[in-house]
């Protein structure tokens, strides 16, 4: 199986190939690791074959698409996006399909304070377009790439889930 | 004074510290009872206790902060005394003073020194007349800017601007030059302003590099107070504190006296009882100035507890019965080193955004020297009200060395699931070779923050991991799919752990 994995703005290759035994052979460009897998609910160990361990949760977002994972590890969590190589060709032959634009989420429960950019304003990759508040704490929610405000799915004073949308730049 | 044996106890918080009381309390043979609010309802300490109050809505305004309804509450429940942990009532005067008018013990100090440590300009005042060393500077509020501008001149650049109702480095600032303390001072002042109600702000000599040393104290009710030692507490962000120890790497024992003698002579000034803190910046040679005195249990008393060997909690309960202080805390020694790290519901790389939520997973560390005084548990949820500690991981080894591996093991050993937490910070500050050597001030998180050595490496071989765990995580999912939608059930006879977990999960549909 070869899925395209990518995190940000890194992107990998990477080749699996599943074993009788439940292990995997995986190649990641000139590399290749024989790895054992064991699991308990989220938790997954991986045996590589040099005898290092690695021990990691990966959870599946649910609200965030039907391929996208929160892998946490002693390094931090990191949501990493995983294609199958049809769905990454459709998507770089039409880079706006979907949703139609870039659709932002809260990535934790908190209570919109402010929302700084109507629908419709123009706006700049970085700039803030909403304010969520948690634990006494103030985010400001930022656009993703330039364009301009296409929808606000919340309002002022609304309390958001983890993975609610919030708004979406076209 | 005489004895009075407390039967029962209302606990006035909630979270770890609450959970921390409630335990110091069992250990005493203390009934406890603890108020909540709507949405601490399946909090820790509210599973834990022997008796529960609802006391309001969850935004703490109207609830861990009602004051009033808490002492009123206490005396219809029979309560002998109030436990106020940290934060909320705990340094709130008028709350001590209604307890004492009410009859209900207050178990921390009384009224008059809450209110003369509260302020920081009175209480600077105070010390100055102690003969406490502090801080050159001014010591009364600045009326406008021009005022700050002739103080700071006979300072001497760089100053810090203080708010004097001022606590968690709101309205604090550094000024490096009179260009630039107009506009400081103007933002100084509303910061305060907004955050206390009382714009209030003063200047005083800016130390660079300095350390946070701080000295535990205890009084009883019949003039006694000894020092305890000192705790380490330079690593902070935004002037909270994210690691503490116990001894300081710096301090040895003549320095150990004197920042000790100090501290009991500060809190002599003020009539103190129950357990407090004196806060000190320690500079590169060693001279160390009076910064404040917070007035109640810290959240960093574990580290005292390990070296010393006192229950600081049983310490304050028995103090506030009316006990007087032995003499075998005349002369306390320390013992080996602890560490303790506050673990956030934040994620570190993601600009410390908080990560409330509900906890999926929770594997705490064991073994040898670990404790942990946690206020959640697997299945919890963080609220998003309050603030975002959860818990509190405290090692003890033999020296300091052996400490910072046991503290690293035990980070390696623990899982947190469903929430981001603060660990992967913890893990970099402890392979810091600034901190392995001991070589702290309060401004090197800060600095290493931002200078970015710390964020995750994407060349280093293990930046492949979060790529090929999602990789192979997605794979079993297709292939559990696959397996299910081809028999119309899970297969049998498989020895993959992971199908065996798939299998329930589709039964459980």
């Amino acid at each position: 199986m070869e899925l395209i994995v990518r995190r940000g703005e890194r992107q990998e290759e990477i080749e699996l190939d599943r074993k009788d035994d439940g292990s995997y052979r995986v190649t990641v460009g000139e590399r290749s690791f024989e790895i054992d897998v064991a699991s308990a609910g989220d938790i997954l160990s991986l045996g590589v074959s040099d005898g290092r361990q690695f021990e990691v949760a990966v959870r599946r977002l649910k609200s965030r698409g039907h391929s996208t994972y929160q892998v946490s590890s002693n390094r931090g969590v990191d949501t990493v996006e995983v294609m199958d190589p049809l769905t990454y060709m459709l998507e770089q032959a039409h880079p706006d399909s979907g949703a139609g634009g870039r659709r932002v989420s809260a990535l934790m429960p908190g209570r919109v304070v402010e929302i700084l950019l109507e629908e419709g304003s123009a706006v700049e990759k970085g700039q803030g377009v909403v304010v969520v508040e948690a634990m006494k704490m103030k985010n400001e929610i930022h656009a993703e790439m330039d364009g301009t405000v296409a929808k606000l799915y919340v309002e002022e004073g609304q309390n958001v889930e983890g993975g609610d949308p919030l708004f979406e730049i076209e | 004074m005489s004895i009075q044996a407390f039967k029962k106890v209302l606990i006035a918080n909630r979270g770890e510290i609450a959970v921390r009381v409630l335990r110091g309390l069992r250990d005493l043979g203390i009934r406890t009872a603890v108020v909540y609010s709507e949405a601490d309802r399946s909090s820790l300490p509210v599973l834990l206790a022997d008796e529960i109050y609802p006391i309001g809505p969850a935004p703490s305004a109207e609830s861990y902060l009602r004051a009033e309804a808490i002492v009123d509450l206490a005396v219809e429940i029979g309560a002998d005394a109030i436990h106020p942990g940290y934060g909320f009532l705990s340094e709130n005067a008028d709350f001590a003073r209604m307890c004492e008018e009410k009859g209900v013990v207050f178990i921390g100090p009384g009224s008059s020194a809450i209110a003369a440590m509260g302020s920081k300009i009175e209480s600077r005042r105070l010390m100055i007349d102690a003969g406490v060393p502090v801080v050159p500077g001014g010591r009364d509020p600045l009326p406008d800017a021009n005022a700050a501008l002739a103080a700071a001149k006979g300072i001497g650049y760089p100053v810090m601007i203080k708010a004097s109702a001022g606590g968690g480095g709101k309205g604090m600032r550094r000024i490096d030059s009179a260009d630039a303390l107009p506009q400081a001072f103007r933002e100084a002042q509303s910061e305060a302003a907004s955050a206390f109600g009382d714009d209030a702000v003063y200047l005083e000599k800016f130390i660079e590099e300095p350390r946070h040393v701080e000295i535990q104290i205890l009084g009883d009710h019949h003039g006694k107070v000894v020092s305890l030692g000192e705790r380490e507490c330079s690593l902070q962000r935004r002037n909270q504190k994210v690691l503490e120890e116990a001894p300081s790497p710096v301090v040895d024992e003549p320095l150990r006296r004197a920042m000790g003698e100090a501290a009991v002579k500060a809190a002599e000034a003020v009539g103190y009882r129950n357990a407090g803190t004196v806060e000190f910046l320690l500079d590169a040679h060693q001279r160390f100035y009076f910064l404040e005195m917070n007035t109640r249990l810290q959240v960093e008393h574990p580290v005292t507890e390990e070296v010393t060997g006192i229950d600081l909690v049983q310490a304050q309960i028995r103090v506030a019965e009316g006990h007087p202080l032995g003499p075998e805390l005349d002369d306390i020694q320390i013992r080996g080193h602890a560490i303790e790290v506050r673990l956030y519901a934040e994620d570190p790389f993601r600009n410390f955004a908080p990560s409330p939520g509900r906890i999926d997973i929770l594997r705490w560390p064991e073994g040898p020297g670990v404790r942990n005084d946690s206020g959640v548990y697997e299945g919890a949820e963080v609220p998003i009200y309050y603030d975002p500690m959860i818990a509190k991981l405290v090692v003890f080894g033999s020296d300091r060395d052996q400490a910072i591996r046991r503290l690293k093991r035990a980070l390696t050993e623990m899982r947190v699931e469903g929430i981001s937490t603060s660990t992967p910070l913890f893990l970099r500050i402890l392979d810091d070779e600034d901190f392995k050597a001991g070589r702290l001030d309060i401004l090197m998180l800060e600095r290493k923050l931002a200078s970015g050595e710390w964020m995750p490496d994407d060349q280093e071989d293990q930046g492949l991991l979060p790529f090929v765990a999602a990789a192979i995580a997605h794979a079993e999912r297709q292939q559990k799919i696959t397996t299910v939608t081809s028999t119309g059930k899970p297969t049998n006879g498989h020895r993959s752990r992971w199908r065996e977990a798939g299998r329930r999960e589709s039964v459980g549909g």
